[in-house]
């Protein structure tokens, strides 16, 4: 996902002044090579363009904003779901908070650590889309940037997804625009607005029921990830046995 | 060029069998050695300046043709069984090892017997191509490719499945060069007909260098595959 260079250099002018670009891409933590790369190609990642807000302390989404294809970001801002909120808390957190939520039955347990990890878990991506999903999301999505499905099933597998593709996605569902950028680990979730302890917050708020059954459903998918690797490893395994 | 085609496909099967004597000697699918040592023989007697003196040796009675069809017959059967194992292809498996397969392989051999016993065929020639004319060797021929056609179109599928599945890139297009080998091996019965030698030859050592290059992409990565612990034995 890239933003056009000679626009990026507009927007580095504005907010930069006459800071050199080595100075630029030391303080953001870039290769100068590769920032030099992406200039003579004509396209700049965005990941290049946050890393470069965060150095001159610019909020990352008013940097975005700046560009047409994100014009809507700032505006379009809103507070994630419980929904989205959930689908950002990692599968063992779900299953710790069941196993705690279970220990404070029997006095006699004690409670474990209850900090969640960070954002973004192995299937944020994946998670995300399915919380704010309403119906045949990911068609819709392909259909509107022109994505063959099978690149967007790819891209969600491998827990990514380019920034058009999370913007259009959330805009599709109705949801914060920023929101899945905070998924694929661009954002972070105080950047896109989230306030600080709101997962907690949302994981605190979640009945027994709807828990247990998200965490059901977590644990369906995980397996069916975990059996076609194992399928694969298993097909790979016979290949080499018999021909290796 | 069918000379050159014949000396290169020599070369990389000679290659192909000394990348295997490591395994060989660790006892480690010690088929795959000894597939690539009967090919080597297959695409050597296949060469004039080979045969011609080889055959001499033998009597000149082109006895040697006869080795070189039986040691084809070997090469396709412990290929095409240990590809349909690879890809995972139980009635690919059975069609080769099973009853029917080995008919059609018992067959074809003794077909091959039968056929040259009643040819006149006395004068060192290689591929017989002087007795073109007589029919039993047109039914010797017709022995010959007619179980590495039959062995070649049954792992087609396993390995075109393979090719377009979403395994890896290095392991989908080991499955598709040796796709397109086998599938020419079958496409080569029909082009017969045209009895054009460049194109014969074409498709007649063209699938050993596919075949051998999806091979080598498999013993690739073999050597690139993820360290597991030895328990499996």
């Amino acid at each position: 996902m890239t933003v056009p260079a000679k626009l990026f250099q507009q927007w580095l002018g504005s907010v930069a002044g006459n800071t050199s670009q080595a100075a630029v891409c030391r303080a953001a933590g870039i290769k100068r090579s590769t920032l030099a790369q992406q200039l003579v190609r004509g396209r700049v990642s965005v990941a290049t363009v946050a890393a470069v807000s965060r150095s001159l302390d610019v909020p990352v989404v008013d940097a975005l904003t700046v560009f047409p294809k994100f014009s809507d970001l700032a505006s379009g801002m809103k507070p994630p779901t419980s929904a989205e909120l959930l689908s950002q808390i990692a599968d063992a957190d779900l299953l710790q908070e069941i196993l705690n939520r279970n220990a404070a039955t029997e006095p006699t347990m004690a409670t474990a650590n209850t900090k969640l990890s960070p954002v973004p878990h192995r299937f944020s991506v994946r998670d995300w889309l399915d919380a704010i999903d309403t119906s045949e999301l990911r068609q819709k999505v392909a259909r509107r940037v022109a994505i063959a499905p099978q690149n967007l099933s790819a891209q969600i597998s491998a827990n990514r997804l380019t920034a058009e593709l999370a913007v259009e996605s959330a805009r599709i569902a109705g949801v914060g625009l920023t929101n899945g950028l905070v998924t694929t680990g661009l954002l972070s979730p105080a950047e896109a607005g989230w306030t600080p302890g709101s997962r907690t917050a949302a994981l605190k708020a979640t009945s027994n029921s709807a828990l247990v059954l998200l965490a059901a459903q977590r644990l369906e998918s995980w397996g069916k990830v975990l059996r076609r690797n194992e399928d694969d490893t298993a097909a790979a395994q016979n290949i080499w046995e018999n021909l290796g | 060029m069918t000379l050159t085609l014949q000396w290169v496909a020599l070369a990389v099967c000679l290659g192909c069998t000394a990348w295997r004597i490591p395994a060989l000697a660790q006892r480690r699918n010690r088929g795959m050695f000894w597939t690539f040592a009967f090919m080597s023989i297959c695409v050597a007697l296949s060469i004039h300046a080979i045969y011609i003196p080889l055959d001499g040796l033998l009597g000149g009675h082109n006895v040697t043709n006869v080795f070189l069809r039986l040691s084809l017959f070997v090469v396709f059967y412990l290929l095409a069984s240990k590809v349909a194992a690879a890809y995972n292809s139980p009635l690919a498996l059975k069609l080769i090892r099973g009853p029917v397969g080995l008919a059609i392989l018992v067959a074809c051999s003794l077909g091959i017997w039968i056929s040259y016993f009643l040819s006149e065929v006395k004068g060192s020639t290689t591929g017989m191509a002087e007795f073109a004319d007589q029919p039993s060797i047109e039914a010797y021929k017709a022995f010959g490719l007619a179980y590495a056609a039959y062995a070649a179109a049954v792992v087609v599928i396993p390995t075109a499945k393979a090719a377009f599945s979403s395994k890896p890139m290095l392991d989908r297009a080991a499955a598709l060069l040796m796709c397109i080998g086998f599938a020419m091996v079958c496409a080569s019965v029909p082009l017969q007909l045209l009895e054009n030698g460049t194109i014969e030859a074409l498709f007649s050592f063209g699938p050993v260098l596919f075949v051998a290059a999806g091979l080598a992409l498999v013993w690739v990565s073999f050597m690139r595959r993820p360290v597991t612990p030895k328990a499996r034995g």
